[in-house]
Order: C-alpha cells, then structure tokens, then sequence
C-alpha cells in the first residue's frame, strides 16, 4: 500500500460509526437541535445572505468559488486591499510599503496592534513570509502558484517587515498581494497545528470570526471586537445556502434574509426591482464572458474564419433579449472596472453578410462547428441563440452542453473547437489576459485558443514602472488580441445584489464576493 | 428465527456490498477528475499530477478499490477530497435532514393517498372516482419543483402561513417543524397520488374476489367487507408500495430539498458527484443502499404480520 493512501485519512473508527449511526437513527428529532448550540446572540443583530452553493475550503492556498471567497474575505487581511468601491490598492495590514529603484525590492510595514483569531496571538511578519512561501511551495498544491512565480524571496527581517524581491520588476505586483486569494494571510501557528482540519477552520485577522459551519445549511461568522480597524456594526454573519433563486427572491421579500447576492437570472432581478422593501444593487463585474476560438484546429486557424464568427453573432441581441439588458457589450476580454481599459480596439458589429463573405474568401464555407459549454444557467442556455447565428451564415453548428466535470476535463484537453470561458478574478490585468492569451496558460489552463501572439507584450506590460507606458503596452495587447480574435468577447458580466431595506451601508464591488464589514442593520 | 435472521443479514451485506461497488466503478468511469476540480482554472499537469499522487488517484482503479473495501470493513470511508472531513461524518450529518422529510412526507402521503384510494374503489365507475383518479394523475404528472416553487409563491409568498425555506438556522423543535411543514406537504402530495392509485387498484382487486362476492350474497355489512375483508387483503401490495416510495423519497428528496433549501442527503451526494468526491459519493450511496435495504427487510417482516400466510414463505 502506498503510503500516501495510509495517510489520506485517520480511520473514523467503528465506536465513531456506531455513534454517529445511533444520532442518525434519531432520524426526526435531530435536525432540530443542530443549531441549538452555539446560538448566544451578538449585540449588533444578525444579518443574514443568501448564497447559492455550498463552502468548501477556506484556505487562501486552495480556496476557489465566490461562495468560499466570500466568507475568506470576512476572515483575512491581506497586505493591501481593493477599495470595494473604486477598486483603488490601499493599505490593509501593510500601513506603508516602498518599492526600491530598481522595481525589483519591495518592504512592507505592518500595522500595529493586529491579532490573529481565536487567541492565536499578534500578527508577524513570519507570518506573512509563511504564507506567501505556502503557496509557491508546489507541495502544497495551490491553484495560485503561477501568481507567484514573479517573486524571488520572501523575508521577514523583524516582526513588523516584510522583504519581498522579485526576478524582474512587475509594476501590477501589488496586485498579486492584495487581499484575495493568494495575498489572504494566515496564521503560521493555526495551519501547522490544525492540519488538515485547516480548510474548514480558517484563522485570520479579519472583522469576523468564523463561528461554524453546518454543511448544506449555512455558514455563521461573529464580529471580531478586536478588529484593528474597528468593530464591525453588527454581531453576527449567517450566510444562508438557497440554491434556487426565485425561492431566494421570496425568502428576500418575507424577510427571511437580508441580502440575495450573486443573482443570475433576469426574472428574478426584474422582480426584486420592483418589490417593495427590496433595493437592488448592480455594477459590472471584472469579467466577460467569450467564445474561445481554438487557432489550431482548421478552418479555426485562418483569422478571416474567427472574424466572421463574431461578425456573425448578434451580441447585442443576446443582450437585449436573452438577457433583457441585465448584462453589458464587451469591446474586449477587459470591462471598465479595469485601470488598463481601453475602448480603442478593432470592433465587430453585427453583420452577416460580411461573415458569409470573409467564409467565403476563406473557402470555409458550410464547416462544421462546435460550441462546447457547460451545464450551468445561463452557460447552456444563450449559446442556442449563438449557434442560430452562426447556422444562419452557413456555419453548422452543433452545442454540446456537459456537466461541469466532464465541462472541464474536456477545455484542459485542448481539442474543443471552441468553449465557453470566463475569468472571474480581481481587477488585475494579468488575471485575464495571461490566463487567455499567454502560452504559459496553454491546456490544461485557460488558453484553449492556444494562442501565441502576445507573449511579449505581455512581459513588457508586467515589468514597465510607468503606469502610462504600462496602459499602452496592455492597450496593445487588447488590439492585437482583437484583430486576431483568438477569444471573441459575448458579454461583459453584471453583478446584481438585492437588499432588505432594514440593511445600511452595503457597498458592492466588482468582485464577486459581498462584504458586510460596512454593514449596519435597523429594525 | 437465528438462522433466519442470520441469513437475510448476509443478503443484506453482500447487496449492500454490491451497490457500493457498483458506484464505485460508474463514478470512476464517468469523465471528470477531483484534482482538476480542486486546482481548477490555473492547473498545470506537474500539479495535478501532485494532487493526484495524495488523493491516491495515481492508482490503477482495482487497487483504489482493494484499498477502498479494505477500509470500508473497518467502517473507514475516507475522507471527503473537497472539504477534508469524515465522509460518513458529512453524510451522517445529512441524514437526519433526510429522514425527518422521508418520515413527514411518506405520512402525509399515506394519511392522503390510502383513504383517497379506497374511496375510489368504493365508488368506482362514479365521478368521485373519476375526479379523484384525474387529480391522481395531475399529482404524477406535476414536477416536484414545479409543485414547490407554486406552494412557496402561494403559502409563503401570498398568505405568509409558512416559511419559503425549508429549514431554519433558529434553534427549536417547533421552529425547525414549521419549515419542515411546506416540503413535506409537497413531498407527501406527489407519492400520495401513487398511493391513491395503487390503494384503489388494490382494493379493486381484492373485491372482484368470490369470497367478497359469499360475503355478500350472505349479508355481511358493506362497511366490514370493506374495511375487514377488503382493505385488509389489499394492505399487502400497499405496504409494497409505500417502502418503494420511502425508499424513493429518501434519494429523490433532491428537489424538494434544492426548491426548499433543505440539506439531506440527495443534495448532498449530487454535490459530491459534480465534485467529484468520489469518497463522499461512495458514503452517500452506501448509507442509502443501506436504507433502502433494511426497508425492504422490514416489510418483509411486516408482511408476515399483516398476512399470515406468508409467513412460511
């Protein structure tokens, strides 16, 4: 036996299985007592979120899903922060940093005054020198490794600094320690006592604590009154899992949550519009949504054939109505909510008889295409409208919807003609256009368009200090990309948030995720 | 009766045994992979093939499966790949969720579906039979979300009796019951038409008998040969019925408790399928393959109570 296999999980034991099984045969009366003990309410009240899909792990090196970002960014502080607004870089746990000459060295100060949770004691430097060092440990099988893979060393010369040097300077290096994903910071203590027992017991600095978490049913965090910068308003955070949505709605009108977030589906959102004691919050998200064109695979691999594919969808269509306005036109894979936007790129209107004409100079006529997506609203659903585009001008084009599994063992292959991807992350560059368009994204990662013709644009753009210079060399790479068409933008993404009106001070950012730090309730 | 009890034990371990493995092949087979779910997006093969060689998916599935019974025997189901947790913990944990509405549900069902059943057959050919079988076949017929989504909207949204969520994160018995009360009606609606159609054929069956005809023809009262001779004959296929529908309502419980945001099991094995968590998986189906056997037994039994006759069988 191997010795990974002996060691992948402690024997539960069968006094455990008799027990468990004897609480099970209980049957009607235990659910009812699940909750029953660790209820003592806080002084603030209790707010309560929808979220659409349960948590998984909570650990900055693993975590993935908004559901479980979401709670993460409740519980940590990484060494800066986005402004949930304006999604500005501002100071979190570092209280100042100073980048050397060279762009290559940068020293972080770190507050004063920071604990841990849970009485694992004051924040150190060690401490965030041992996170960082966690995820670009390949040991530790982070899915944000790459994110790292600009830094050289990480040191901790006393308790309050923080060294890092990088292999080459990297102006959009603030963003790879922000505080999201890879950039949360734990605690060293906490992660090598608990093990394993980590990803569902996360410690940070954060302004909530997290209390428990009841699979299937909820999560529940309390305020942190030690906060660094302040108590947060109110006393507890459940955030409550209601898959289907038109039941969230009604669970949003009678009062039995406080925020719905994440909302999909535009009847949902037309009728939390209107519903009285409901406001609804929206503001574009940092991400589109695109057709992955594969370049390898003929006739995909002449650009005439990628342009009449896009000039071939009616986007404003699917927008107007498939999406009855709820979503926003892409010009490219960046949205506004982007510093490195820019609107000064090839576009493509709908127009099919210029489609038909570029198929034609392209002897493509009548191929056959594929569209693969995945199972999930509305990802198997406006790809209908898009392949009766596409059939229109003499592409026969055929969707295949799979379940999300196979969805993505399939687009880590690298042999789909063409898939359906978005990149949801925060609003650094590099996060989508690396990721479609760089050769070091190549399958199994996200460039399935397998694309190679900003490589160089793109390492420009990372290592130029100048931020001007830097927006150039990016809006290059967008112009480049569109006149290529590797990726063909369908829609950029809205973020729709409804809340009780007995809810004050919620802010919405562009990421996905809710924050309630700012949150006050009134009754 | 040792010998007896001795023997269906055995029956009950090699099937149970059976279903597990089973599962264990087809979730293998299906395609999708929990090391590409958990690095997801920004995986490289050097670290999914890491991921791999910890979870033991590196293995040839045989020795995965030596490796998975060898542990299962000493009640060691492995731990969930997602969360790290117990697998058994976490589906234990959904159970009770999942018994409480099996439970209601299948009550509500029959206190609906047998006495509607019966009816029916009394008044066969009549339009109480006709309307009762129509609205039968209207409950067959109506999706079980459809049918939750409709009770939410009406008694949670328009007259506010009930919570639209089927479970609360308030403490208490009577709290936790008034949320339960919505998916158990909806549950209970949808097997108790089941019910009421195989209650009525039932019964019909067992009526068209010569001995209810020499019941007759000799003056026994219409309400004991419905009650006594007819009903309690009928009861037998019945009984039947409702431990496949227990059985049923304990797996497909899924949506209900999806349109209720109830947890139980149902949702707790599909999200541990769509995760690949082939060790949650495995618990999940054993834990119902168990029930659903240990059901069948019971009314084995039962029959044997009801029907003396079969009790030599």
């Amino acid at each position: 036996m191997a010795e990974h296999e002996k060691s992948a999980g402690p024997s539960t034991g069968r006094r455990r299985f008799l027990k468990l099984s004897g609480a099970a045969a209980l049957g009607v009366s235990a659910p009812f007592s699940l909750f029953g003990a660790r209820m003592a309410r806080a002084a603030g009240g209790q707010l309560r979120v929808r979220i659409g899909s349960d948590i998984s792990v909570l650990d900055p090196a693993l975590i993935f899903q908004i559901e479980n970002q979401t709670v993460a960014s409740h519980v940590y502080n990484g060494l800066v922060k986005y402004d949930q607004a304006t999604n500005a870089i501002t100071p979190d746990l570092a209280a100042e940093w100073e980048v050397s000459e060279d762009g290559r060295t940068y020293t972080f100060h770190l507050k004063d005054g920071v604990a841990f949770h849970k009485g694992y004691g004051a924040l150190k430097a060690s401490d965030v020198k041992f996170s960082f060092d966690r995820v670009r440990d390949e040991a530790t099988g982070s899915r944000y490794r790459g994110q790292f893979a600009s830094i050289d060393s990480v040191e901790a010369p006393d308790d309050r600094t923080v060294v890092i040097r990088l292999k080459n300077a990297n102006s959009g290096f603030l963003h790879k320690v922000c505080a999201f994903n890879q950039g949360w910071i734990v605690s060293e203590k906490a992660v090598t006592e608990k093990g394993e027992a980590y990803k569902l017991d996360p410690i940070g600095t954060g302004p909530f604590i997290f209390d428990s978490w009841t699979a299937g049913t909820s999560v529940r965090m309390v305020a942190n009154p030690e906060y660094f910068e302040g108590a947060p308003q109110i006393g507890e955070v459940v955030l409550r899992l209601i898959k289907d949505e038109t039941a969230s709605a009604i669970a949003l009108e009678n009062g039995e949550i406080d925020i719905a977030f994440a909302l999909q589906q535009p009847q949902v959102i037309d009728r939390l519009k209107a519903a009285d004691g409901v406001t609804m919050l929206s503001r574009e998200a940092n991400n589109t949504v695109n057709l992955v064109l594969n370049t390898t695979i003929a006739p995909l691999d002449d650009v005439r054939v990628r342009r009449a594919i896009i000039h071939a969808l009616n986007r404003k269509g699917l927008i107007d109505g498939f999406f009855m306005g709820t979503k926003a036109e892409a010009h490219s894979v960046l949205t506004p909510t982007f510093q490195e936007y820019s609107q000064d790129v090839p576009t493509y209107d709908y127009d099919p008889d210029k489609a038909r004409a570029l198929l034609k100079e392209a002897g493509a006529e009548g191929f056959e295409f594929e569209i693969v997506t995945v199972a999930l609203n509305p990802y198997d659903k406006f790809p209908v409208p898009m392949a009766d585009d596409l059939n229109r001008v003499g592409i026969n084009t055929k969707i295949t919807v799979l379940e999300r599994g196979a969805y993505v063992e399939a687009r880590a292959s690298g042999r789909v003609k063409s898939c359906i991807t978005a990149v949801v992350g925060p609003p650094d560059p590099d996060s989508p256009l690396v990721t479609l368009y760089s050769t070091v994204s190549f399958p199994p990662g996200l460039n399935t368009s397998q694309y190679a013709g900003v490589d160089d644009l793109l390492a420009a753009a990372s290592a130029e200090q100048d931020l001007e210079k830097r927006k150039a060399l990016y809006e290059d790479v967008l112009q480049k990309t569109m006149e290529d068409v590797p990726v063909a933008p369908i829609y950029a993404d809205r973020l729709f948030m409804a809340h009780s009106d007995k809810v004050g001070g919620l802010v919405q950012n562009s990421l996905f995720t809710v924050d309630t730090y700012s949150v006050s309730l009134t009754e | 009766m040792r010998y007896h009890l001795g023997r269906t034990l055995r029956q009950l371990a090699v099937t149970i045994f059976g279903i597990v493995t089973v599962a264990f092949f087809l979730m293998r087979a299906i395609p999708g992979d929990p090391a590409l779910y958990m690095l997801g997006d920004f995986a490289t093969d050097a670290s999914l093939e890491a991921l791999r060689a910890r979870l033991g998916l590196d293995l040839p599935v045989w020795q995965q499966y030596l490796l998975f019974v060898e542990r299962a025997v000493t009640g060691d189901l492995g731990r969930s790949v997602v969360t790290g947790r117990p697998a058994l913990d976490e589906m234990l944990a959904a159970l009770p969720w999942s018994l409480s509405l099996a439970v209601t549900g299948l009550i509500v069902a029959v206190l609906l579906g047998v006495p509607l059943g019966i009816i029916s057959a009394i008044k066969r050919g009549t339009w109480v039979d006709v309307v009762i079988m129509f609205v039968a076949l209207l409950g067959i017929s109506f999706p079980v979300f459809w049918m939750g989504l409709a009770a939410i909207l009406l008694f949670s949204h328009k007259l506010g009796i009930f919570p639209a969520l089927g479970a609360s994160t308030e403490p208490g018995f009577w709290v936790q019951a008034h949320h339960l009360v919505l998916p158990a009606i909806v549950l209970g609606l949808s097997v108790a038409a089941y019910i009421a159609r195989l209650t009525r054929s039932a019964m019909l069956e067992v009526l068209g008998q010569d001995y209810i005809r020499v019941a007759r023809t000799m003056g026994v009262p219409e309400k004991r040969i419905y009650f006594r001779l007819g009903l309690r004959n009928a009861l037998v296929p019945i009984l039947a019925v409702i431990g496949v529908t227990f059985a049923w309502s304990l797996g497909n419980a899924i949506l209900v408790e999806v349109v209720f945001s109830r947890p139980g099991l149902g949702s707790t094995i599909l999200k541990a399928v769509l995760a690949r968590d082939y060790q949650l998986v495995q618990a999940g189906v054993l834990i119902l393959a168990a029930g659903v056997v240990l059901i069948n037994v019971a009314l084995d039994h039962l029959y044997g109570v009801v029907d003396p006759r079969l009790r030599q069988g």
